[in-house]
């Protein structure tokens, strides 16, 4: 089993997140394929998989890392989770810098440096959303497989 | 590369009267400033260019070559002004009031003590008729209510203390001044340099630093007389005290943010820890913490690592904060 934690929490504006990674249902697709993909996030969240858990407490999520292979996740608290309890992961960075926010216990994808918001300190609502900070599925599937 | 130092000037009501004096003694120094900024907090800002004697001020900066700014305040308290001066990007200021005449000395003797383990240092800031020796007071926060400002008096002697008031040079951009004081800013010095003190710098008192300080009765940027906002700030000041011997820890943040603070926390000195996620790290509510402290945006960390201009991780930026 491996876990989805697909979105950055909601903006204070109507605006998307720009942390959230804007291909995960090509690559929920792929995953899909080769085993059972557990997706995590609160309610009114967009279900990207069968079998979606929202609203789980701290302690809940705690346990479901401890019974999957790995996770997958934005810059969102989730990655600091998995760190936390020592389960590694991969992180999808877009305007986030890995370097401030992420661990390196992970594995950090981040399509390159020049697409980091210039200003990592600001509130979120100042960064646009824009689909080419990321990677492709295409290139994240290559690296699941490594 | 030597130490920068800006000077800060806030003012209200003493244009012609006690300012100009100020300004001339400033200019007037044998160690000159690097910056000069005036903070005009006045209800009714003037265009000083046009007054002869500030157009003479000018001149004379400008011929010895001394950066100066004019700068129009936002009528908030002082404390908001010293903390944009705290955060010019400056290595230290000296804070300079509108009626407190500094002798000609008194920065190339303050500068003297510009010295790594060094958070703020005063001279004497002499009212007359004024206290002779001061050699006596501990300048101890805990006797703040038992003995007089050991910069009452003419200092004899150098000695550590714990606060300073009214005038004096300080490490900058290490602590926040408190902007959740009201206009008055009541106790903002003490707050101020205690919070160095606190962050394990040094505090000095020191001789041959003299300034007089006149109280001129017009004016003054603590001018308000409304007794709730003194209460209001003593209040704050209080709790300060009250919880000295505690790191106070404010979680004002995000969940992912507490649950890398949880692994900067066993590190951290008799934590005293206000929460917004209690499953993730125990501790009282946030709302109390803005209620006993007043501001409590100085533990805003992404604040903080914007002002340090952050390179490092998050971790790092907690435990520079906390440790």
């Amino acid at each position: 089993m491996i876990i989805i934690a697909p979105y950055a929490q909601k903006l204070r504006t109507s605006k998307e997140n720009p942390k959230n990674y804007p291909y995960w249902e090509l690559l929920v697709e792929e995953l899909q394929k080769t085993m059972h993909v557990v997706q995590v996030g609160v309610t009114g969240e967009k279900q990207l998989v069968p079998d979606f858990r929202t609203d789980l407490p701290i302690s809940a999520l705690r346990e479901l890392l401890w019974q999957c292979r790995t996770w997958i996740g934005v810059d969102s608290f989730f990655q600091h989770l998995g760190w936390d309890e020592g389960i590694k992961g991969v992180v999808l960075w877009g305007p986030s810098d890995p370097l401030i926010y992420g661990h390196p216990e992970n594995i950090n994808l981040l399509k390159g440096r020049e697409h980091l918001a210039k200003n990592q300190f600001l509130w979120w609502e100042a960064t646009e959303h824009k689909n080419e900070r990321f990677l492709k599925p295409s290139e994240v599937l290559e690296y699941l497989k490594v | 590369m030597q130490p920068k130092v800006l000077c800060s000037v806030a003012t209200r009501g003493r244009y012609f009267t006690t300012l100009p004096l100020v300004l001339n003694a400033i200019i007037n120094q044998t160690k000159p400033v690097d910056k000069l900024i005036v903070f005009d907090d006045n209800d009714e800002p003037q265009d000083m260019r046009k007054e002869m004697i500030y157009s003479y001020f000018f001149q004379m900066l400008d011929a010895k070559k001394i950066e100066w700014e004019w700068r129009f305040a936002g009528k908030k308290g002082q404390h908001h002004i010293h903390q944009a001066a705290n955060t010019e990007g400056y290595d230290w200021v000296w804070r300079c009031d509108d009626d407190a005449i500094p002798e000609p000395n008194v920065l190339e003797n303050l500068y003297r003590w510009v010295q790594p383990s060094v958070g703020a240092v005063g001279g004497s800031v002499l009212t007359l008729p004024y206290i002779p020796d001061t050699s006596l007071v501990s300048g101890k926060i805990d006797n703040i209510d038992n003995e007089p400002n050991i910069q009452w008096g003419n200092i004899k002697v150098t000695k550590q203390v714990e606060h300073l008031h009214c005038t004096f040079l300080y490490r900058a951009g290490v602590v926040d001044y408190n902007t959740g004081l009201s206009r008055v800013a009541h106790r903002e010095e003490t707050l101020f340099t205690y919070g160095l003190r606190q962050k394990g710098y040094e505090v000095v008192a020191v001789p041959d630093a003299v300034t007089w300080h006149m109280k001129n009765p017009q004016g003054g940027i603590r001018s308000e007389t409304k007794r709730e906002m003194y209460e209001h700030d003593e209040q704050i000041f209080r709790n300060v005290l009250k919880y000295k011997d505690h790191t106070i820890v404010v979680l004002n943040c995000g969940l992912g943010d507490h649950i890398v603070f949880s692994h900067v926390l066993p590190a951290v000195r008799n934590p005293l820890v206000f929460t917004c996620y209690p499953e993730v790290i125990q501790g009282r509510p946030i709302a109390e913490a803005q209620q006993l402290f007043g501001d409590i945006d100085t533990w805003n960390i992404y604040k903080k690592m914007d002002q340090w201009g952050w390179k490092n991780n998050l971790e790092s930026a907690y435990r520079k904060m906390y440790l």
